[in-house]
C-alpha cells in the first residue's frame, strides 16, 4: 500500500492439524473443482468450496484469518464493486498485485469465499464479493477493515421474504463487533442501509444516484411513510416519527462525477457504463481511499475493469455480435433497460432458484418504455415475458430457445438476462 | 360519453411488493381493449383516496406495511365509503389480511384490527406457504375456471360465517391448507395468488370488472394468455405430482 500504516503479515499460521486438514481438503476441493469444470456443470468454484467446507469444517473462518478483509455488500452491483475495488487496490500494489485476492467469479456465498480464498493461500489482502446472509458472519468471523453496504432493495422474494429481517442481522452483528468493527462505506441515499448501518462504530457516507426508490417507502426504524425533502438543490429523505434522516454524505455522486471529501470533483472514467456504475465507483473509491489508496490511483485502477464476470460484455454467437447485461430485479432492470438500445433487444427469463421462482416481479419493470421497439422473448419463461409486453403494447416475438434467439442478426444486440440465462450465454460465447 | 371507469391502487409503496400493479393495468387495459375508458389511479399515503373508484386494488407488502396501510385507509375513510356505494375490492396476499377482521404481525404474533370488510382472520401459519398453486374457481354462471398464481405467505387464513371461498386448491397451501383459497364477501374478493395474478388468469379479472361494471363483457381471446396459462398449469401440476 502506498501507506505505510499498517503492517502486513503473512496469513496467521493455523495449528498444525488444522492446517494439515485445510489442505487435504483444498487439495480433494481442486479435483471437485476440476471435474465439474471438465463435465461442463460451472466454473467449479462453489463445489470446491462445498467440498472444502465438508472435510474442514471450520475452513471459512480459518481461510479468513490474518488477512486485511475489504467486503462489500448490497442487492444490486456487489460484482462490479468488487472489481473496481480490487482493480484500485491492484493498481496501488504495482508489483505486488499477486498479494490481493477476490471472488471475481461472483461466487459470494460462503463456499464461493472459501473456494477463492483457497485458491490462494499467500495472499495477505482479500477484496471479498459478501452475499447479505453472510455479512453477519464475514463481520463476525472475518473481521474486515472495510464493509461497502451498497444498497438494499427487494430480490428473489421467494427465498428472502423480508429484507428488513436482513437489515436487523446485519445491525446486532455491527453492534457486537463494537469498536473493533469496521468501517462501513454505506449508501446513504438508501434509508434500509443507513439503517442497517447505525449500529457501526464508524461510517463514511456515499450520496449516490439511484432510479430506484420504490423498497424505501417506510422508515425502517418506526414505521412511518418517509419523506422527501429538498435542500440545496437535492433531495433527501427523512423520518417525520423518529430519528432517523439521510446523512450528510462525504462522497457525493453528481452526474458522472464524483465530490470527494476535500471538495475535489473526479469524472471517473470508466469502461463499464451506466449511472449506477458511476455510484459503484464512488463506493469502491470511498472503500480504497479508507484503506490507503490515494484516490488517482484508485481510479486509474477502476479504469481497467471491462467486464466484471461478464456483465457488459461483447460478446460473439456465430455471426451475431451481442452485448450481455444482467438483471436480477427490477431494480436492476430499472438501470439495464435504458442502457440496452438496440433494435430488436432481446430479454431472457428464467425462474429456477438463482432467478426467483416467482415471475411476479416482471411487472414492476418498465417494458413500456421499449415501445417502438422489437423484443424477441427467450428463456423458459418467454411466454409470461410475452404477456407482460402484450399488456404493455411492446411488439415482441417469442423465441424460447436462447441460441435460436441469439441467431441471425445483422446487427449488434443487447441482451438483457435474468441470472440462468446469463451464466448460460457466458458458456455458449465462451466467457466461461 | 361516460366517465372512465376508476381502477385505484391503493399504496403502491406499502402495498405494493409483488408486481400489485399489474393486476391494475391488466383491468385498464381489458377495458380499453373494449372501447370502455378507464383511468388509473395511484394513491400514496398522504394523499386521500377518491370515493368514486369502481376497483380498489390492495397489494402484497411486509409486516410494517400492513399496519401502516390499515392506519392510513381508516384515516382516510373513502374506501368505506366507496364500498357502501357498491365498489369491488380485490385484495391480495397482504392485502387479503388487512381486508379481515384481524391479522397477526411479527415474531411475537401481535393480533391487528383489520379493515373489516371480509370476515376472515389470520394468525401464523404453521410453516410458510411459499410456491406456485391452482386452484379451481367456480364461476358465478356456474362453471370452472383454473386460477393459477404463486403464493408466499406465512398467515394462514379461517373464513367466518360472513364469507365464502373463492377457490379450492388442487395444488398448493391457499387460505390454511384447508383446501380452500380466498374468500368472497359481497363485492370484496380476497386471495393469495399475488402479484399479477390477473394477468395469468383473465376470467377473473373480467369477473372483477363485470361486477364493478353491472354488465357483462365480451370475451378478448388471446392466444399467448391461452398458451401461458396452459404452460403454468402443466408446469404446476407436473411439480405437484412430485410433491
Ligand atoms: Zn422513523
Amino acid at each position: 500500500m502506498a501507506d505505510a500504516r499498517h503492517t502486513l503479515g503473512k496469513p496467521a499460521a493455523l495449528s498444525r492439524k488444522a492446517e494439515l486438514t485445510l489442505r487435504l481438503a483444498t487439495a480433494v476441493g481442486d479435483v471437485a473443482a476440476w471435474v465439474s469444470r471438465i463435465t461442463g456443470r460451472g466454473s467449479g468454484a462453489s463445489i470446491r468450496g462445498q467440498v472444502l467446507t465438508r472435510l474442514a469444517p471450520t475452513a471459512f473462518a480459518d481461510l479468513l484469518q490474518g488477512r486485511r478483509i475489504l467486503a462489500v455488500s448490497g442487492t444490486n452491483g456487489k460484482t462490479t464493486t468488487t472489481h473496481l475495488l480490487a482493480a484500485a487496490l491492484r493498481e496501488s500494489l504495482g508489483a505486488e498485485a499477486a498479494r490481493l485476492v477476490t471472488n471475481a467469479d461472483g461466487a459470494n456465498l460462503r463456499y464461493g469465499i472459501a473456494s477463492a480464498l483457497a485458491k490462494n493461500r499467500s495472499a495477505d489482502i482479500a477484496v471479498l464479493e459478501t452475499d447479505e446472509r453472510v455479512v453477519s458472519d464475514m463481520i463476525a468471523l472475518g473481521r474486515p477493515e472495510v464493509l461497502v453496504f451498497l444498497n438494499f432493495s427487494r430480490d428473489q422474494l421467494d427465498r428472502h421474504h423480508e429484507i428488513k429481517a436482513l437489515g436487523r442481522a446485519w445491525r446486532v452483528a455491527l453492534d457486537q463487533a463494537g469498536d473493533a468493527g469496521p468501517t462501513i462505506i454505506a449508501n446513504a441515499s438508501d434509508p434500509l442501509v443507513v439503517w442497517s448501518s447505525s449500529t457501526a462504530s464508524r461510517v463514511v457516507w456515499v450520496e449516490v444516484a439511484t432510479l430506484w426508490s420504490a423498497d424505501a417507502a417506510l422508515c425502517p426504524g418506526c414505521g412511518t411513510v418517509l419523506t422527501r425533502l429538498r435542500s440545496e438543490g437535492r433531495d433527501r429523505w427523512d423520518c417525520p416519527g423518529c430519528e432517523l434522516t439521510q446523512p450528510s454524505a462525504s462522497y457525493q455522486v453528481e452526474g458522472s462525477s464524483i465530490r470527494l471529501p476535500d471538495g475535489q470533483v473526479v469524472v471517473p472514467d470508466l469502461q463499464v457504463p451506466g449511472s449506477f456504475n458511476i455510484s459503484n465507483a464512488a463506493c469502491a473509491l470511498a472503500a480504497a481511499v479508507e484503506f490507503g489508496v490515494d484516490p488517482v490511483t484508485a481510479l486509474a485502477g477502476m479504469h481497467t475493469v471491462v467486464s466484471p464476470a461478464g456483465r457488459f460484455a461483447t460478446v460473439q454467437f456465430g455471426a451475431t455480435t451481442a452485448r450481455l447485461l444482467l438483471a436480477k430485479n427490477p431494480a436492476g432492470w430499472a438501470e439495464a433497460l435504458p442502457l440496452a438500445a438496440s433494435d430488436p433487444v432481446v430479454l431472457a427469463i428464467d425462474s429456477v432458484a438463482a432467478d426467483g421462482k416467482d415471475v411476479s416481479w416482471l411487472w414492476d419493470v418498465d417494458y413500456e418504455q421499449l415501445a417502438g421497439r422489437r423484443v424477441i422473448a427467450t428463456g423458459p419463461r418467454a411466454q409470461d415475458l410475452a404477456v407482460r409486453l402484450g399488456y404493455a403494447g411492446v411488439e415482441h416475438r417469442i423465441v424460447p430457445d436462447l441460441a435460436a434467439a441469439l441467431a441471425g442478426h445483422p446487427h449488434p444486440v443487447d441482451v438483457i438476462a435474468t441470472y440462468t440465462p446469463f451464466q448460460r450465454l457466458l458458456k455458449m460465447g465462451g466467457l466461461r | 360519453m361516460s366517465r372512465p371507469v376508476e381502477i385505484v391502487v391503493v399504496y403502491q409503496s406499502l402495498l405494493g411488493i409483488y408486481g400489485d400493479r399489474g393486476n391494475a393495468m391488466v383491468l385498464r387495459s381489458r377495458l380499453l381493449q373494449r372501447g370502455i375508458d378507464a383511468d388509473l389511479i395511484e394513491i400514496e399515503p398522504g394523499d386521500r383516496l377518491p370515493a368514486s373508484g369502481a376497483v380498489y386494488l390492495l397489494g402484497g407488502g411486509e409486516d410494517a406495511a400492513q399496519v401502516s396501510a390499515v392506519k392510513y385507509l381508516r384515516e382516510d375513510g373513502h374506501l368505506f365509503e366507496a364500498m357502501d356505494d357498491g365498489a369491488v375490492l380485490f385484495a391480495v396476499c397482504a392485502g387479503y389480511q388487512i381486508a379481515g377482521q384481524t391479522f397477526t404481525v411479527g415474531e411475537r404474533d401481535q393480533v391487528i384490527e383489520g379493515l373489516g370488510l371480509l370476515d376472515v382472520t389470520t394468525r401464523r401459519g404453521t410453516e410458510r406457504a411459499v410456491g406456485e398453486i391452482l386452484t379451481r374457481w367456480q364461476r358465478p354462471d356456474g362453471t370452472e375456471s383454473l386460477i393459477t398464481g404463486f403464493e408466499n405467505h406465512g398467515g394462514f387464513t379461517t373464513l367466518g360465517p360472513g364469507a365464502s371461498p373463492l377457490a379450492f386448491v388442487e395444488i398448493g397451501v391457499g387460505n390454511a391448507n384447508d383446501g380452500t383459497e380466498g374468500a368472497v364477501q359481497g363485492r370484496v374478493i380476497g386471495t393469495y395468488p399475488h402479484g399479477p395474478v390477473l394477468a395469468r388468469n383473465p376470467e377473473l379479472a373480467d369477473h372483477l370488472l363485470e361486477v364493478a361494471l353491472g354488465r357483462s363483457l365480451e370475451p378478448l381471446p388471446n392466444d399467448e394468455i391461452t398458451e401461458l396459462r396452459r404452460q403454468r398449469v402443466a408446469a404446476i401440476r407436473r411439480q405437484g405430482s412430485r410433491r
